[in-house]
């Protein structure tokens, strides 16, 4: 029966399209320079998170670095005992970093992913059914827009221990604004061309013009704002964690920088301080970078907002 | 009643009752809260129950949740937020310095950054493709993705750490002891521990409001009417001029949403240089456990956002009569 074969067909053409879209992608990144670099750290970034606390030399709390004589070293500048140094607490720096990536990595992708698909979801129905339904997601991402995202945060984490997936949960919830709003105002305009008009009279349910129809045309700014919520999501993390509202049991990047901040050991500690300031600024400036390559590409008319 | 005037009764109308769920969950978070700040004293033992049932009974926490959640919420409507637990103050006075405080560091820094980014933005995009075009962008880019706090970081150790030409913390030096504001800010010794934050703060928010102008003077550009600009022959700063003039108004509407976000964005800002404004406040009264405190300094920030999307709705509607009055906000 064709009802076999036809669906499989349609899926490998699909894939194939897909990875072509791939390619063409990787193409138009290589184009652009600064894209390209910011790819080449995220990249980077991904393997230090899903390898780094394999190959971080000690355990990045419990072990403590000795010098030659057994005694314990604190905020030893880089030497050969340790390449980066060590912490007040005499931990290795090397190895806090190493292991702090992934804390960062799990937010940063599961909260972009997270903030991405919601606002996705919310912005095609919001866009596409318009009425009461419009109204009633619109006003809920008003309330999004105004409960302060820091505070609130502040506030929840004080009521719940911190842990890595309530607070990737927690910048999801109030992030997936941004998205929600684009998308929508990009589905009002899809929902009125031709291709949608007449799917719809030619009795496709609204299931079907929704996933068929609307969603794949306004799928790259779901994608674009999607790696802006990565941006944001490892941005709000790592500032939560830097005012001590961190997963307790991790070592992150943020981490990091408020032990070195609290301590007062910013003045003679540098290398205690630039491997996850850098590690940070590094891995936010450069999805921004992409994002911007490909806002230019999608649609040369939109407007940066927020 | 206009068009206009409907729809902004409208948004008037949603606005009140956003508030009012923002403060509900306030109020529900709080006290969900475990713990309270009076357990530390009556573990200690030394309150004896009288004492115990007199504080509660000070702060209104012997009363039904109901009862308590109607007072909370008529104390909010006349700015009356209680008495601050550990600072034994009311919470207005403990705020308000600390108030004036963040509006006189990041207000300034908001007005410059949206004029000097601004017009640099527009003269980027009126140039594109040139290396002023890639290096504000990038550089931007860099400075807006970034945690404000690590742009600060790298400040404090660079000017203030390595150059020593600023100090790293405060707001004025220990030893001043100034008797109202007007000693406080004007001040050399003030302006010294400004600086610095100031500038993080003006660099942190350029990168929007940059590539907000840029954007809107590319899009311009080919326009028709700047063809007939051209044509009359207007000189090439002239034409920027219009075609910057006529993307003033997403630069406008950005810069009251930022002005409402603006103590929240910038807690991080104020707890690295020790600034003593509202944000530090916060998160010091929200790890003390300080309740009336913590809930009227979030009160303040959600109210701040709250106004700043009404008044730009308001002003990109009433600017921009092409713009639907009758669907939701502007993006």
């Amino acid at each position: 029966m064709s009802t076999e074969t036809k669906p499989t067909a349609e899926l490998y053409e699909r894939v194939d399209a897909l990875w072509t879209t791939v390619r063409d992608q990787f193409a138009f990144l290589r184009r652009d320079p600064m894209a390209f670099a910011g790819m080449l750290v995220v990249a980077a970034f991904v393997f230090l998170g899903l390898f780094g606390p394999y190959l971080a030399p000690h355990d990045p709390i419990e072990h403590t670095v000795r010098g030659d004589g057994g005694s314990v070293l604190r905020l030893a500048a880089p030497s050969a005992d340790a390449f980066f140094g060590t912490t007040a607490y005499g931990k290795d720096v090397l190895s806090q970093f190493l292991a702090g990536a992934r804390p960062t990595l799990i937010v940063g992708l599961f909260g972009g992913l997270g903030t991405g698909a919601l606002g996705f979801t919310v912005g095609v129905v919001s866009g596409y059914y318009g009425g009461w339904v419009d109204e009633l997601l619109m006003r809920l991402t008003d309330l999004t827009f105004s409960l302060p995202f820091m505070p609130m945060a502040l506030l929840l984490l004080t009521f719940m221990t911190p842990n890595i997936w309530l607070i990737t949960a927690i910048i999801a919830a109030f992030l997936w604004k941004m998205p929600a709003r684009v998308v929508r105002s990009e589905v009002l305009s899809v929902r009125e061309r031709t291709f949608v008009k007449s799917a719809r009279a030619s009795g496709a349910s609204d299931l079907r013009t929704m996933l068929y129809h609307v969603a794949p045309n306004v799928l790259p700014i779901g994608f674009l704002y999607t790696a802006y919520g990565v941006a944001w999501a490892i941005a709000a993390q790592a500032s939560l964690a830097f005012l001590g509202f961190g997963d307790p049991t991790m070592t992150s990047w943020g981490r990091m920088l408020r032990q070195v901040f609290a301590s007062g050991n910013m003045r003679v500690a540098w290398w205690w301080v630039l491997p996850p300031a850098i590690g940070i600024a590094a891995i936010t400036t450069s999805v921004f970078l992409i994002g911007r390559a490909y806002e230019e590409v999608i649609n040369p008319e939109i407007q940066t907002d927020q | 009643m206009s068009k206009f005037q409907r729809f902004l009764l409208k948004r008037l109308a949603i606005s009140v009752l956003l508030t009012l769920v923002a403060v509900s969950v306030i109020f529900v978070v709080l006290r969900l809260l475990p713990g309270s700040p009076f357990e530390a004293l009556v573990t200690s033992g030394n309150l004896n129950q009288e004492q115990i049932d007199e504080i509660r009974a000070m702060y209104g926490l012997d009363q039904s949740i109901w009862v308590q959640y109607v007072n909370y919420l008529g104390s909010l409507l006349t700015f009356q937020f209680g008495y601050s637990i550990l600072r034994s103050q009311p919470v207005w006075d403990v705020l308000e310095p600390r108030l004036i405080n963040s509006l006189i560091l990041l207000v300034p820094a908001l007005v410059t950054t949206a004029i000097l980014s601004s017009i640099l933005g527009m003269y980027a995009g009126w140039n594109r493709g040139s290396r002023l075009e890639k290096f504000s962008i990038v550089s931007t880019t860099l400075l807006r993705s970034t945690p404000v706090f690590i742009t600060a970081i790298f400040f404090i150790i660079v000017f203030a750490y390595n150059l020593e030409i600023v100090p790293a913390l405060g707001m004025r030096s220990i030893r001043a002891t100034p008797d109202g504001y007007v000693e406080t800010f004007a001040s050399l010794d003030f302006l010294h521990h400004y600086i610095l934050p100031f500038t993080v703060a003006v660099l942190y928010y350029s990168g929007d409001f940059l590539l907000l102008a840029r954007n809107g003077v590319v899009e311009k550009r080919g326009s028709e009417f700047l063809k007939l600009h051209r044509a009359k022959g207007l000189t090439e700063m002239e034409q920027l001029a219009r075609a910057g003039r006529n993307s003033m108004l997403p630069i406008l509407t950005y810069f009251t949403l930022r002005l409402g976000m603006i103590f929240q964005g910038l807690i991080l800002l104020e707890v690295v240089f020790s600034w003593p404004g509202i944000g530090r406040e916060l998160v010091l009264a929200i790890q003390q456990q300080d309740y009336p405190l913590v809930q009227a300094a979030v009160f303040i920030m959600a109210l701040a956002v709250i106004l700043a999307n009404l008044l730009a709705d308001v002003l990109y509607a009433y600017f921009d009569p092409t713009v639907s009055t009758s669907g939701g906000g502007s993006a």
